[in-house]
């Protein structure tokens, strides 16, 4: 067990360094304003509501399918999906900038909190990872089935909710249903 | 033969460093990582004279040196982080809060670990128990640079320097430690040697003169600003949250 820990402490370390040395964290550069990153000057206003409605719903396909032609459908549906990952980015990135913004004024703070700082990390760190995983949702299934993943994955889990149920012992589920 | 070639290859880069810290005048900006490479130097002059001579002395001598290696490196990491931080209190605070986490963690798991088998310090071999405490430690290197890279802190040439060379060979040397033999001449044997003359290297590039680190222009107006820019953040967050949302729910 502890060789295991070893390793993964060992490996993690050098992964670390080596992203270190060659994406050039750390490395001194303008104090002031830090450079933003391609695509961050933009993202000063997020797209309205209607836009990220429109991309994601299914009226504009219907209408494109309707028109019974191979090509623009392909066509649609290619574009859509780049618009939606020109989207995820741009959310992305307005989360990075939000996170250095606070960085910038954190790592002078006398006054900072641990507890804050770890609630603010986790909370960045989970919007990045669902950020990932709508990228990776959006590339192998496109925008357009994204709700219809959300609806399955909502269906799926009540049904194991429900199998649950069904499992507890029968004096469980009758004080259950008297509460 | 082979182990002969690492020893003076060692002994020449060791050389080199001290040579180029008392004529770039590094020695007086970096007094505890330097410590340490004259210590190593002459750790390795001192093994080798008892390892000729001492016969039997050559253990106690080799774990010996060995710790007393381990206490010099923390004190190197304590360096890196004295001079990284002296400008960023808010940063500083938040490493501390994180080491001291970490080591309560570790001593934690060690009087539990030891607990439960009270025989466990006398059946721990000396690399077991190095394997140990180097874990502890590549954990906490690591645990320092992912503060430093979230709070964006600006390291000087020098000081990246030193991060990544000892940063390399405590890595390098866990993952060794891990899997060499009690015994023998193999190649982990051959590959943990090494390992140091590979991170003197880095060092003897990063550290041929001296540069500077960015120091932060001005101070800002802070201690009041924390609480409101932190709840600005996590509103924002938030906000980036309910974009996400309407994805999945349009």
């Amino acid at each position: 067990m502890i060789e295991l820990s070893s390793l993964i402490a060992g490996v993690v370390l050098l992964l670390l360094l080596m992203g270190l040395a060659t994406k050039g964290w750390l490395a001194a550069r303008h104090l002031q304003e830090p450079a933003l990153e391609t695509g961050e000057a933009d993202v000063a206003q997020p797209c309205p509501d209607v836009f990220v409605s429109r991309v994601f719903s299914r009226g504009d396909w219907e209408f494109v399918h309707g028109l019974g032609t191979d090509d623009i459908q392909r066509l649609f549906k290619r574009e859509r999906k780049n618009v939606a990952l020109v989207w995820v980015r741009q959310i992305s990135a307005m989360i990075k900038k939000a996170m250095r913004e606070h960085a910038g004024v954190a790592r002078q703070s006398k006054n900072l909190e641990f507890s804050t700082e770890i609630r603010i990390f986790a909370q960045f760190l989970t919007l990045m990872a669902v950020c990932g995983i709508l990228s990776i949702a959006i590339q192998t299934a496109g925008p357009l089935s994204l709700a219809g993943l959300a609806h399955f994955v909502q269906r799926l889990s009540l049904r194991i909710v429900k199998v649950q149920g069904s499992f507890q012992p029968a004096p469980l589920v009758k004080s259950a249903g008297h509460a | 033969m082979l182990s002969q070639a690492i020893w003076w290859s060692c002994i020449v880069l060791e050389v080199l460093l001290l040579i180029r810290a008392v004529s770039g005048r590094l020695i007086s900006r970096y007094p505890v990582f330097y410590g340490y490479i004259f210590f190593v130097f002459s750790q390795s002059i001192l093994r080798s004279l008892v390892y000729r001579w001492g016969g039997k002395l050559y253990n106690p001598v080799y774990w010996t040196t060995e710790f007393l290696g381990f206490v010099m490196g923390c004190w190197v990491v304590l360096e890196i982080y004295r001079v990284a931080l002296a400008a960023y209190p808010g940063t500083a605070k938040m490493a501390r809060q994180v080491l001291a986490f970490l080591f309560a963690l570790a001593a934690a798991k060690a009087i539990a670990a030891l607990w439960n088998d009270p025989n466990l310090v006398l059946e721990t071999t000396p690399l077991q128990m190095e394997r140990a405490l180097r874990t502890v430690q590549a954990i906490a290197i690591v645990a320092l640079v992912t503060v430093f890279a979230v709070y964006s802190i600006p390291f000087g040439r020098n000081l990246r320097g030193i991060l990544l060379g000892y940063g390399l060979f405590i890595g390098q040397r866990v993952i060794c430690l891990t899997f060499i033999p009690p015994q023998g001449h193999h190649f982990w044997f051959y590959a943990y040697s090494a390992s140091y003359a590979v991170t003197l290297s880095l060092w003897l590039a990063y550290l041929w003169s001296y540069q500077p680190s960015a120091v932060p222009a001005g101070s800002l107006e802070l201690e009041q600003d924390y609480q409101r820019t932190a709840a600005v953040t996590r509103r924002r967050l938030q906000a980036a949250g309910g974009y996400l949302r309407k994805a999945v729910r349009p």
